[in-house]
């Protein structure tokens, strides 16, 4: 009985920390470009729910158009982004960039506020059909789709960047950027590139969490900071790590909560992040985090 | 008209002035070396021309087009290749991914065109035939040497600007990759070559520049650099060597 | 030279007059400010608004301390707000204690929790350290929220008493208005002057550049605790003074975005100075009263104002007129009078030891390379020691660890007899190893002169650590390298070779044993070398000793006694000048191989 219920957590954990790990990954991917961590990362998942809110319930569009066209929109969006808040400053060092996704992040949530009003929203689920039982484990058709998609989309990514020429570019940019533009590469266009996929991707795990959570403006920064312990928990810069990372500590989290304690569920990521930083800054796969020169 | 042509190119670091004027040239077909000491502003010269850095005031044209207000995609483009100091290969990309985008200035090619490029490539330097899918950081300092140079020449450039090839690499590895450099201008591509082993540098060039505190203070070829004791002694190192 | 030393005392009488006038319309204002709210009727609208700007601002001058003037990012300033709030509400309502108990109870666990989240910055800094401020906030937040029992949870608390002093209340507003507007120019004028003393000087170093701080002998991490504790400090103290002013606080007010809005404060007004934080916090508080409209979305415009400021004027309002005002009308330099020479002089041990550094089978491994290859090395005193070798032959890597800021992977160091393997960077300047680096490392923050006194002020310097003497010190050193005329100018107004000096006199202001020179003459020409040969030469008959790096071999053979050649990070060759530069090895290594031709 007791295995039942564990089960059950470490299904729903490991849907959970798909959407952790999808968010995971956008961060992963800008930072390994551009140096730089994204504070609004969160808020693309929380503008692709909304998305979905604004057309699926209020203009009554069928869930497959609303899902097409937030995609694409948020593709748009990210290269905005990038030409708002990345470019101006992208040779300032760290600093200012950090503060300036914090101002966009900002500004994201309580724009949205403002347009939305507080009350949170709720998303019905994609599917029709509700799941099904395995013995005493129930799989919910949503979580089924966010591990799918999640799966899909892993893979999708691992071919772009180790099979196509486009993601050998992206690669190296993110390598050494200096060095890819003498060659040739279009560097500016590969960190833009990078941006609007790490912004659909973020609007994708916000769309498929969007019927499982309260649609809320909060939602995108609590599960930012999520993804970003997660992403430091598995290493930062790897995106294995990343994904590895956003499962173990949907997985902890879901079981903190249901052994320990509901209200401070949150608190175990803050928690789990601390003592990693604190204890092994590199994570469980990255390396040293670099000697000083 | 030169392949290259530099006039009273003036760069600046906020106060400080790295290059106070230069004028130089590189016509087809010759290995030009650069010399002088740490800070002289040979390695600055080098990414002035492929657009890192954009000059204060001066000129420069290449073929007789002017590229001083050009970035480095499009500098690439024109033709000209540039090989920075200590090799920068891609560390987590394989030697054959590292030099198929080599060719990322061709727009033309294919990707087909490109990988065969790469098979002729590892004709040429066969010692990086069994590392083909071997990752960047794992090499050597002589084969990230090697290869930094075979993507470099995947760009099919006019043009080819080696920063310090010899960098840390051991005597007998330098020969290799100064014998490799030699029959490049063998086969067409002029080079513009910055060393600090003067030595080497002089002994395959065909004429020579030296720096001193970003001004031009001889040039000529490599006979009379060499022959010039002063100039051995200040910015060839060693006053007492023997010859 | 010898002669009348110049101090405060001796200024000319204008620049004196000048101070002294200033100082005196600040205590003015300070003091018209202070009493306006007793004397002037006030709205209790406008009497919050004013409380809370001034209560505000305590807590965003705390943010000049931690972001201004030591480069870290602090997420959760509201965080220690909500520390001195609630100390001071539970402390009053729950506990019974006077408002001042509360108070300083309340400043003392803010002060411990800043304690704590500087401690974790030992092996952190950038977005990590940015992360766990985050984590802390949120926390914290969750803690009030849920801890019912103790906090009361999201009902929060009200009927917060107002303070007593000696059976005169602070209950009416206008009266506590002036205990706020008070203790903010408290705050203001002590965090002000601790950007002139020794603690603020370091916090800047490690700003501007924490790696040559470290090196010269500022204790890095111990600065960037005390930089969190005043930060947590202040914060408390202005979340103490909150509750006070309003009575009734709730978990909200001390969330991840009021921490959000008070790095905005900051960021507006100007980080590095504490008129620019309380100009920050007025304008974000008290103009949105005609911006009434936006209440809704003032927070999606502080978003966007953030990312603006962050392109147009990182400096903030207060930086961008201080940057105008020195355009306008640039410090003048004053004359300075004859200045004392340097005390340069080593002590000499008991016991004839004629080595004092000496380097055991020293190694440094990166993964798989050997940048350093058992290296022996034994440096005379009282000599020139060069270290030579081609480009990547581990020269560099070398002094990084007898700097200190590599530990070795194998091998042993030994300082004026002392073993220093272990040592930290700036402990190794107190034992009186200096260093320059080979891309000049200036505090570009600060004055020419201030970079020279963090120097001085290096642990273990024989100056006494009073403002005079250690001024005193440094101008010595400046004017040892012949720039005394230069020491009011910034850092990047000075051409490259000037730069090279002042990172010279910089170490000397430490009255370093050893010197250890990275490629001094990068980028010099020949008239600059060879002064800088004569510097040399002048600094060892002072009675240093020398370890220098340099490509330039004329220079080298110039001033060396003795040369140590490195190659492939082993050495080849160890010996008096006319020795090595005639070994075969070494002409091998630095010029090719003589006899080996290439085919055309």
């Amino acid at each position: 009985m007791a295995m039942g219920i564990a089960l059950q957590l470490l299904f729903t954990g490991l849907g959970i920390g798909s959407i952790y790990a999808l968010v995971a990954l956008g961060f992963v991917l800008i930072y390994r470009a551009t140096n730089v961590v994204n504070f609004a990362q969160g808020d693309f998942a929380m503008l692709g729910a909304f998305s979905m809110v604004v057309l699926c319930i209020d203009m009554q569009l069928p869930y497959w158009l609303g899902i097409l066209i937030t995609l694409a929109a948020m593709l748009v969006f990210g290269a905005l982004f990038n030409f708002a808040v990345y470019y101006p400053l992208r040779n300032r060092g760290f600093q200012p960039v950090i503060i300036s996704t914090i101002g966009a992040s900002l500004l994201l949530e309580n724009g949205v506020l403002a347009a939305y009003g507080p009350r949170p929203q709720t998303l019905p689920g994609f599917l029709s059909f509700p799941g099904f039982s395995v013995g005493p484990i129930f799989f919910d058709s949503q979580y089924l789709l966010i591990l799918g998609v999640t799966v899909v989309m892993v893979t999708l990514q691992h071919f772009i960047f180790e099979r196509t020429l486009l993601g050998k570019k992206m690669e190296a940019t993110s390598q050494d950027k200096e060095m890819a533009s003498l060659l040739g590469i279009p560097v500016a266009l590969m960190i833009m590139l990078t941006f609007m996929y790490s912004s659909a991707l973020g609007a994708l795990a916000g769309i498929l969490v969007a019927p499982i959570l309260f649609v809320s403006v909060g939602m995108g920064s609590s599960i930012a900071l999520k993804a970003f312990a997660a992403s430091i928990i598995g290493g930062f810069g790897d995106v294995i790590g990343a994904i590895v990372g956003g499962l173990a500590l949907g997985v902890v989290e879901t079981f903190g909560a249901a052994y320990i304690s509901v209200p401070y569920k949150d608190a175990f990521a803050f928690i789990v992040l601390v003592l990693f930083l604190l204890f092994r800054p590199q994570g469980l796969f990255g390396e040293k985090v670099a000697e000083k020169a | 008209m030169s392949l290259l042509e530099l006039k009273n190119i003036v760069i600046a670091y906020g106060k400080v002035e790295a290059l106070k004027g230069l004028t130089l040239r590189v016509e087809q077909g010759e290995i030009v070396t650069l010399l002088g000491s740490n800070g002289a502003g040979k390695s600055t010269t080098l990414r002035t021309i492929s657009g890192l850095i954009r000059p204060l005031s001066g000129t420069m044209r290449f073929l007789g087009q002017p590229i001083d207000r050009l970035s480095p995609e499009a500098i690439v483009k024109l033709g000209v290749a540039h090989v920075p100091e200590r090799r920068r290969v891609f560390p987590g990309l394989t030697v054959r991914e590292n030099i198929v985008l080599g060719g990322s200035n061709r727009a033309q090619a294919s990707r087909r065109e490109l990988e065969s490029d790469a098979e002729r490539m590892f004709a040429v330097f066969p010692e990086l035939k069994p590392f083909a899918n071997v990752l960047g950081w794992k090499l050597s300092g002589g084969q990230q040497q090697m290869l930094a140079i075979a993507r470099g020449l995947m760009a099919q450039p006019k043009l080819l600007l080696l920063d310090e090839p010899s960098l840390g690499l051991a005597p007998l590895i330098v020969q290799q990759v100064f014998q490799i450099i030699a029959g490049i201008r063998a086969q067409g591509t002029t080079v513009l070559l910055v060393e600090q082993n003067a030595h080497m540098a002089l002994s395959i060039g065909d004429r020579g520049y030296v720096l001193e505190t970003g001004r031009l203070v001889a040039e000529g070829t490599p006979e009379a650099l060499w022959n010039n004791d002063e100039l051995r002694a200040a910015y060839l190192g060693g006053r007492k060597m023997v010859r | 030279m010898s002669g009348i030393v110049s101090s405060e005392a001796h200024k000319p009488p204008t620049e004196r007059r000048t101070n002294h006038g200033r100082g005196f319309l600040t205590v003015l204002i300070a003091a018209m400010t202070v009493v306006a709210p007793l004397l002037l009727p006030m709205t209790a609208y406008y009497l919050n608004l004013s409380m809370q700007a001034a209560t505000y601002a305590v807590a965003v001058v705390g943010l000049t301390i931690v972001l201004g003037y030591t480069g870290q990012i602090n997420l959760a300033q509201a965080a220690f707000f909500g520390l001195g709030a609630y100390s001071v509400a539970l402390g009053t309502v729950s506990f019974g204690l006077s408002f001042w108990l509360a108070l300083f109870v309340g400043i003392v666990i803010a002060s411990v929790a800043g304690v704590v989240l500087g401690l974790t910055s030992l092996r952190l800094g950038g977005h990590y350290l940015a992360m766990v401020t985050i984590s802390f906030q949120q926390i914290l937040t969750l803690v009030l929220t849920n801890w019912i029992s103790l906090t009361r949870g999201p009902d929060g608390i009200p009927g917060i008493a107002r303070p007593l002093v000696f059976g005169f209340s602070f209950a009416d507003g206008g009266t506590y208005l002036a205990l706020c507007v008070g203790t903010l120019w408290i705050v203001g004028f002590c965090v002000e002057r601790l950007k002139h003393s020794k603690l603020g000087r370091a916090m800047q170093a490690v700003r501007d550049n924490e790696l040559a701080a470290g090196v010269i002998g500022v204790d890095t991490y111990r600065t960037k605790v005390i930089a969190f504790t005043l930060c947590a400090l202040l914060g408390g103290l202005g979340g103490g003074l909150f509750a006070g002013g309003f009575t009734y606080i709730s978990p909200d007010q001390f969330s991840f975005a009021e921490s959000v809005v008070f790095l905005t404060m900051a960021l507006l007004g100007g980080v590095r100075s504490p008129f620019g934080a309380t100009l920050g916090t007025a304008l974000l508080i008290l103009l949105p009263e005609w911006l009434r409209f936006l209440k809704t979305t003032y927070l999606a415009v502080y978003g966007g104002a953030i990312i603006l400021l962050m392109v147009v004027m990182p400096e903030g309002i207060w930086g961008f007129l201080e940057a105008l005002r020195r355009r306008l009308w640039p410090p003048a330099v004053t004359p300075v009078g004859r200045v004392a020479p340097l005390p340069l002089t080593t002590q000499i041990a008991d016991e004839d030891d004629s080595t004092i550094l000496e380097v055991k089978q020293l190694s440094k491994h990166f993964g798989g390379l050997k940048a350093v290859d058992q290296v022996e090395l034994s440096v005379g005193r009282n000599t020139v020691h060069a270290l030579v070798g081609p480009n990547g032959s581990g020269k560099t890597t070398l002094l990084n660890v007898l700097s200190g800021i590599y530990k070795p992977t194998t091998g042993r160091l030994f300082f004026d007899g002392q073993p220093v393997t272990r040592l930290l960077p700036h402990e190794r300047a107190g034992r009186g190893i200096g260093r320059t680096f080979q891309n000049v490392r200036l505090f570009t923050s600060m004055s020419i002169l201030e970079n020279i006194i963090v120097g001085a002020e290096r642990p273990g310097n024989a100056v006494a650590i009073g403002s005079n003497s250690v001024e005193q010190h440094a101008l010595a050193a400046l004017d040892f390298v012949g720039l005394v005329k230069l020491r009011k100018q910034t850092v990047q107004s000075l051409s490259y070779g000037h730069q090279r000096l002042i990172e010279i006199a910089r170490t000397l202001a430490g009255s370093p044993q050893l010197l250890l020179l990275d490629e001094p003459g990068a980028g010099l020409n020949t008239v600059e070398k060879s002064e800088l040969v004569q510097l040399l030469k002048r600094l060892k008959r002072h009675g240093l000793t020398i370890l220098v790096i340099d490509h330039d071999m004329n220079l080298v053979e110039q001033v060396a006694d003795r040369i140590t050649v490195l190659n492939f990070g082993r050495r080849i060759a160890d010996g008096p000048p006319a020795e090595v530069l005639c070994n075969p090895e070494v002409i091998a290594a630095y010029l090719g191989n003589v006899k080996t031709h290439v085919a055309p």
